[in-house]
């Protein structure tokens, strides 16, 4: 009912005038602004992951809105979790709105496209998503997020720790499916780890009956999930349905409040990779990345009422803090809103030290995308509805 | 409008279409290029379901096939692009060749659903094909390149994108303005109509589907070589439905509504990207709310799309219907022989026919010979109908023969016999209402000529064409309707949609012409008119058969009359003779007179 | 594969199939009656499933606003129709008819999401909740355009389902919820095979529903109209029975069909804003395999569909839609086949 209050026209209308009065006010004021350009899914099927990156930047807009003396202007586009639309937002965001920086998506099709974009328009991109990007042609993209191997060798490292010889694999039938996919037969294929099952479901789908039981046909130790959300819970839920009683784990998609409402009592000891944002409270007193994290959570919880239940909106928080140190480090005179500017920010970005984020510590440099280490990652475990840090192997069950 | 104002407004477009790039930013122009190919996928819709009757839901897959065999070939192969389009092009036309085998003969309903079956599982199989990249699908795909000119920056692939359209646009105006379009025109009438002027409804509605697909593919090449990278969302059935959307809002009624259907639905859609973030600042998730409340908004207003509301209003305002062009002299077409009278023309030899326990048609016989008007009498319930499908191999008989012209056509379909030389009319007139009286008795024409679509498309027949619309005009005057030529037959009164439904079975030169009861409905003049027509016919050589249930309209007319009573022939002969015999006036009024 | 395994798929698909049954079943009635292909039933059934989530939450469910809204846009139609066509004294019988009656699930409602309600409470008024939905965006979305084509009522439908389920992620958010079991327990089919009392309850209601569905259409004199109505529209007028009416019967009880499946499967299926559109397919599919007039072959389609994607999971659990799908093929040649209808006009579309 509040929604609707919310939504009704005359509130609405006095706040578009209010809003059409400040900014021609402003218009004529300052100096330039620094404008970032947000590309997020907010609807579509992978508005799950979507709505909270939006809440993160949104978060660090603002505890931070003026960064190295410029002001700073979230323009936010929702792609609909269509790779072609991405791309034509980001097209929109450098040609019509004269953004410095794009930031975005939260679907891997959709963040290559835009990266694409990118490298075309010579404008700085930070990817929340993790992206491959091989080769030397897309040096203007960078990802604020730890790359998929390092969470998935995170997790077999700590399967092979708890005795686990053979693993079956279920995994949505889409990018991120595949993504897991082909993370975990590398990592288990290192560590002599059979990878005995590759099951798909799509994320709409309302039973995964069949495919369970072939995975269960199959005896093996341990059973990965690759998948996000509350869809990613109905593997577990069937896996208990039909009495499974070996190990579970999964990927770092599933930390969100609503896929443990839905999980329930399945999945209880299910141990996932996560950056160390999640346990901020546990993690020891003195770690820059605690510093951080507890900042932001305290940013989330001012701006919306309630801390973060997840671990996604950190990422474009993360992505907030890697332009915001970035921007303080821009050599030259050169001013937003200029492609001069773009260069020497896209400069600054690539060579960030040692910066301190929610989900671990940025090193970028030319090679590579990535700027995480093993310090991105920690393990957790779902005990009682909470995650905790899951520092040693679980004992044998 | 008149021709010098439209045209000029057409030349007007024309040059903001060229200036465009010139003046609109990168974005704009993107925008357009996508609009632009959506327009080439939406122009396909217009035909197969505007035109043909055929829903399909299965469109985007067909872009899908095109783009990612032309991303396999350039990105896995490294080939040109431009060898790209007619790889592309080739799968995509036999996909949609095969599926459109299995598939178009269903009806209705079944058809529609299995377009979104072979949709969605066509779409499934991009993300599941490791060779295409699975869910993340290809990318690096090459740009398109004229000599040395790469063709990456969006303003440079507007005007090829543009080109294309405008060539498919083109190409379907032409396809329409012909034999085979007018065929397409008459497939919403049904199989039996066409098949009743020897056109084949399965055929052409695979050529249409096939024709659709084609131009998806065209765009789905684009749509490859302009963002350069492929994955399996943008080709899903939601893609499909998106397209048939944009055909829906612009107008399936008219070929421009595919351009204008896809122009609205992109800009609105962007237009609401930008404006509802001043309001809320949910945009993200109004977004597809607000498009969707105004799309059906849209469609309270104009039924019909936005095309039709524009034609609505134009003619409200007298815009008036342009001219008809002055008719070209064209050689005209061969005639057959006429066979000397009293030559056998139809001979039926103990036709039966049963549904089930019931038998409709019993062991009638009768002959029919060149030059004279037989007529098929009695009371309701005789199976006269019946023995008229039957004759017209609308409906298999279950035993007997039937001979025309010396030949066995008893087990032929309808269309073969029709092509031999077999005309008819319909009890329910089908006409094409929305098509001239032009058009409608040039349809009669079909299975004299010979022009395929992809001639038609190439404005390669109108030779044929002339001689086509000479044939029409010669039968329209030869009915008295000469001088209306080009008006719509859907304003007709129903005696006069019957003697144009003659000229249209006349149009097919026919030596045999099948009338089932032409009389019905008619006014007392109409009758008239239509008795003094068939005496005329019959002076000029052409032999009748009608199949009538108003006794005085045949007793006046007819040289012999069978009678049929309970599925039997009850008394065969000259028309007095007929009347005063009992065993007929015992069947007509139930017990002697 | 062995027995085992086949009992159980075999029970998970007619679980499922039992589901697009009940869906099917409403969209045959739909569209028998009104030519519509009511493709927005899947989204009430969520809307009706999410609600009840919400009550079990303790949150008050948006959809009391939207049927309020809905509410007052009827109305609002309504009474411009009475308006412009003279019958002003109508309109007491209007304000009542639009205005009140959607108003009392709606306080019912009001009041079961307040101070814990108990679940039976919880779940009959998600269910009467969306009980109005269905008439009144028929009033205001189809009745004005009622005698357009079939193909333009599709596509109306089909953007109204996309409305819908936009309006489901602004109410609910992108992430799905379950709700707590209606029947705990379950029942031992010996070597190791358990159907799940959800599972049971599920089948069960399916098959009460559809028996008193057929029983309603057979013995009651309001089944026989809407009989009536669906075969011959001019006719029913003529005896005195009106389209109009009759056709929000059939939208009630469709949107009451949609709010018993929404119920039942969110206890056994996580249910999302979008789910709907996957249900409303389905139910489309074995709606088609019926013809859209017969309810034994709607149904008879339904099991089936349920039981191929079943077994279609275990075989490939990523290409299972296409399978089924592409299965349906040949199922439609052989149903085409069967009912060849000589009548193949094709409507014209609207100019």
């Amino acid at each position: 009912m509040a929604l609707f209050l919310e939504m009704s026209a005359a509130p609405r209308a006095l706040r578009w005038l209010l809003f059409a009065g400040a900014s021609c006010l402003s218009i004529a004021a300052w100096g330039a602004d620094l404008k970032v350009g947000v590309i997020s899914s907010l609807s579509g099927p992978v508005s799950a992951l979507g709505i909270p990156y939006e809440k993160g930047i949104r978060a660090a807009h603002a505890r931070f809105p003026e960064v190295a003396g410029h002001r700073v202007e979230l323009v936010v586009l929702d792609d609909a979790s269509d790779p072609a639309t991405a791309a034509r937002n980001a097209r929109k965001l450098v040609n019509e709105d004269k953004v410095d920086v794009l930031v975005g998506t939260s679907g891997v099709p959709g963040a290559m496209a835009i990266a694409a974009v990118a490298q075309e328009l010579k404008t700085p991109l930070i990817s929340p998503t993790p992206v491959s990007l091989p080769g030397p042609d897309h040096d203007w993209t960078v990802v604020a997020s730890q790359p998929f191997e390092l969470m998935v060798s995170a997790v077999v490292r700590r399967m092979k720790a708890e005795g686990v010889g053979t693993v079956a694999f279920i995994g949505f039938s889409d990018a991120l499916g595949d993504l897991a996919y082909e993370c975990l037969v590398r990592s288990a294929g290192e560590l002599g780890i059979a990878v005995v099952a590759d099951e798909r479901y799509a994320r709409g789908d309302m039973s995964v009956a069949g495919q369970v039981l072939k995975i269960i046909g199959k005896r093996p130790d341990a059973v990965f999930a690759g998948n996000s959300g509350t869809p990613g819970a109905l593997p577990y839920l069937e896996l208990a349905n039909r009495r499974y009683a070996g190990r579970i784990y999964g990927t770092h998609g599933l930390i969100n409040a609503d896929f443990v409402r839905v999980g329930g009592r399945s999945i209880e000891g299910l141990e996932v990779p996560s950056g160390p944002v999640l346990v901020a409270g546990q993690l020891p007193a003195g770690d820059p990345i605690r510093e951080a994290s507890m900042a932001f959570r305290a940013s989330y919880e001012k701006l919306y009422g309630a801390p973060p239940t997840d671990a996604f909106s950190a990422y474009t928080y993360d992505a907030y803090l890697v332009l915001a140190d970035a921007a303080a480090r821009v050599r030259g005179d050169a001013q937003p809103g200029t492609p001069a500017y773009r260069q020497a920010l896209k400069d600054a970005i690539v060579s960030t030290r040692e910066l301190a984020g929610t989900h671990g510590i940025y090193n970028f440099g030319p090679d590579s995308r990535y700027g995480s280490d093993e310090r991105a990652v920690v393990m957790v475990r779902m005990e009682g509805g909470q995650w905790k840090l899951a520092a040693q192997p679980a004992p044998p069950r | 409008m008149k021709p010098l104002a439209s045209r000029s407004l057409m030349a007007a477009l024309a040059v903001a279409f060229l200036v465009v790039p010139l003046f609109a930013g990168t974005f704009t122009v993107s925008l357009l290029n996508e609009i632009g190919i959506g327009a080439l996928v939406a122009l396909g819709l217009v035909l197969l379901t505007g035109v043909g009757g055929a829903t399909s839901f299965g469109q985007a897959a067909f872009v899908g096939i095109a783009a990612y065999a032309s991303a396999w070939l350039t990105t896995a192969h490294g080939m040109s692009p431009w060898l790209g389009l007619p790889f592309a092009l080739l799968l995509t036309g036999l996909s949609a060749l095969a599926i459109g085998m299995l598939t178009l003969r269903l009806g209705g309903h079944f058809l529609a659903l299995s377009t979104i079956a072979w949709g969605l599982s066509i779409s499934m199989l991009f993300g599941n094909l490791d060779a295409l990249g699975r869910h993340t699908g290809l990318s690096g795909i090459p740009p398109l390149a004229i000599g040395g000119w790469s063709l990456m920056e969006p303003r440079a692939m507007y005007y090829l994108v543009w080109t294309v359209v405008g060539l498919g646009f083109l190409f379907s105006r032409n396809l329409l303005d012909s034999r085979p379009g007018r065929a397409i025109r008459g497939l919403r009438g049904g199989a039996t109509l066409l098949a009743s002027v020897g056109a084949d409804a399965y055929r052409l509605r695979l050529s249409l589907f096939v024709t659709a697909a084609l131009l998806a593919g065209l765009a789905g090449w684009l749509y490859a070589h302009m963002n350069r990278f492929v994955s399996p969302s943008p080709f899903s059935v939601h893609a499909s439905i998106e397209y048939l959307l944009m055909a829906v809002a612009g107008g399936l009624g008219s070929l421009a509504g595919a351009l204008v259907g896809s122009g609205l639905v992109l800009a609105l859609k962007n237009v609401l990207q930008d404006v509802l973030p001043w309001l809320t600042q949910r945009s993200g998730q109004l977004d597809s709310i607000v498009f969707s409340a105004l799309f059906i908004a849209l469609l309270h207003f104009a039924r019909g799309g936005l095309m039709a509301f524009v034609r609505r209003w134009r003619r409200r305002h007298g815009a008036g219907r342009p001219a008809p062009a002055h008719a070209a002299p064209a050689r005209p077409l061969p005639n057959r022989a006429m066979p000397a009278r009293g030559t056998p023309i139809l001979s039926v030899q103990g036709a039966v026919k049963r549904f089930g326990g019931l038998v409709a048609v019993n062991d009638v016989s009768f002959d029919l010979g060149a030059g004279e008007i037989l007529g098929l009498i009695g009371p309701n319930g005789a199976g006269k109908s019946t023995m008229f499908n039957l004759l017209t191999g609308t409906i298999p008989m279950t035993s007997g023969r039937v001979r025309f012209l010396d030949r066995d056509v008893s087990g032929m379909r309808q269309l073969e016999i029709a092509r031999l030389g077999l005309g008819r009319t319909f009890q329910h007139v089908k006409l094409r209402p929305h098509m001239s009286l032009l058009d409608n008795v040039a349809l009669g024409v079909h299975a004299r000529t010979r022009p395929s679509i992809l001639r038609a498309g190439l404005r390669l027949d109108r030779e044929e064409e002339r001689r086509i619309l000479h044939e029409a005009r010669r039968q329209l005057d030869r009915i008295g309707l000469g001088d209306r030529a080009h008006e719509m037959a859907g304003s007709l009164p129903l005696g006069t949609q019957r003697i144009l439904e003659i000229a249209r079975a006349l149009a097919s030169d026919p030596f045999l012409l099948v009338l089932d009861e032409p009389a019905a409905g008619l006014r007392r003049q109409e009758k008239l008119a239509l008795g003094n027509l068939l005496r005329r016919l019959r002076e000029e050589g052409m032999t009748i058969l009608i199949v009538e249930h108003d006794m005085d309209f045949v007793m006046n007319l007819v040289d012999r009359l069978v009678v049929m009573n309970f599925g039997s022939k009850l008394v065969e002969g000259a028309p007095a003779a007929v009347r005063a015999d009992e065993r007929v006036q015992a069947a007509y009024l139930g017990g002697t007179a | 594969m062995t027995w085992d395994i086949a009992l159980i798929l075999g029970i998970d698909g007619l679980a499922n199939g039992a589901i697009y049954l009940l869906a099917g079943l409403g969209l045959v009635l739909i569209f028998s009656v009104t030519r519509v292909v009511f493709v927005p039933f899947g989204d009430i059934a969520a809307f009706a499933a999410l609600s009840l989530a919400a009550f079990e939450a303790g949150r008050v469910p948006p959809t009391i606003g939207l049927v309020v809204f809905l509410a007052a846009a009827a109305l609002l139609t309504e009474l411009g129709s009475l308006v412009r066509k003279g019958e002003g004294r109508r309109i007491p019988r209007a304000l009542l008819l639009w205005g009140g009656l959607p108003l009392i699930p709606c306080a019912i409602a009001w009041a079961a999401a307040r101070a814990g309600a108990p679940a039976p409470v919880q779940m009959i008024a998600s269910v009467l909740l969306v009980v109005p939905m269905a008439p009144l965006l028929a009033r205001v979305v189809f009745q004005p355009i009622a005698d357009a084509s079939v193909l333009v009522l599709l596509i109306v439908s089909l953007a109204l389902s996309f409305l819908l389920s936009g309006l489901g992620l602004l109410f609910f958010g992108p992430e799905g919820t379950r709700t707590s079991p209606l029947a705990v327990g379950s029942l031992s089919l010996g070597d190791g095979v358990e159907v799940g009392g959800q599972v049971i309850l599920m089948v069960g209601t399916a098959v009460v529903l559809s028996g008193l569905f057929f029983l309603v259409f057979e013995r009651t004199a309001m089944g026989k109209s809407l009989r009536a109505t669906a075969i011959n529209r001019v006719g029913a007028r003529l005896v005195g029975i009106r389209p109009a009416r009759t056709a929000l019967l059939a939208y009630g009880y469709a949107s009451l069909l949609a709010g018993f499946i929404g119920i039942l499967i969110a206890p056994v299926t996580t249910m999302y804003y979008d789910s709907g559109f996957l249900i409303g397919l389905k139910a489309f599919v074995a709606a088609i395999i019926g013809g859209l007039v017969s309810y034994p072959a709607t149904a008879l389609g339904a099991l089936a569909v349920g039981v191929f994607e079943s077994f279609a999971s275990f075989w490939s659990g990523a290409l299972k839609d296409a399978i089924v799908f592409s299965l349906l093929i040949p199922v439609l040649m052989a149903r085409s086949y069967m009912a060849r209808h000589h009548e193949e006009e094709i409507e014209e579309i609207d100019q």
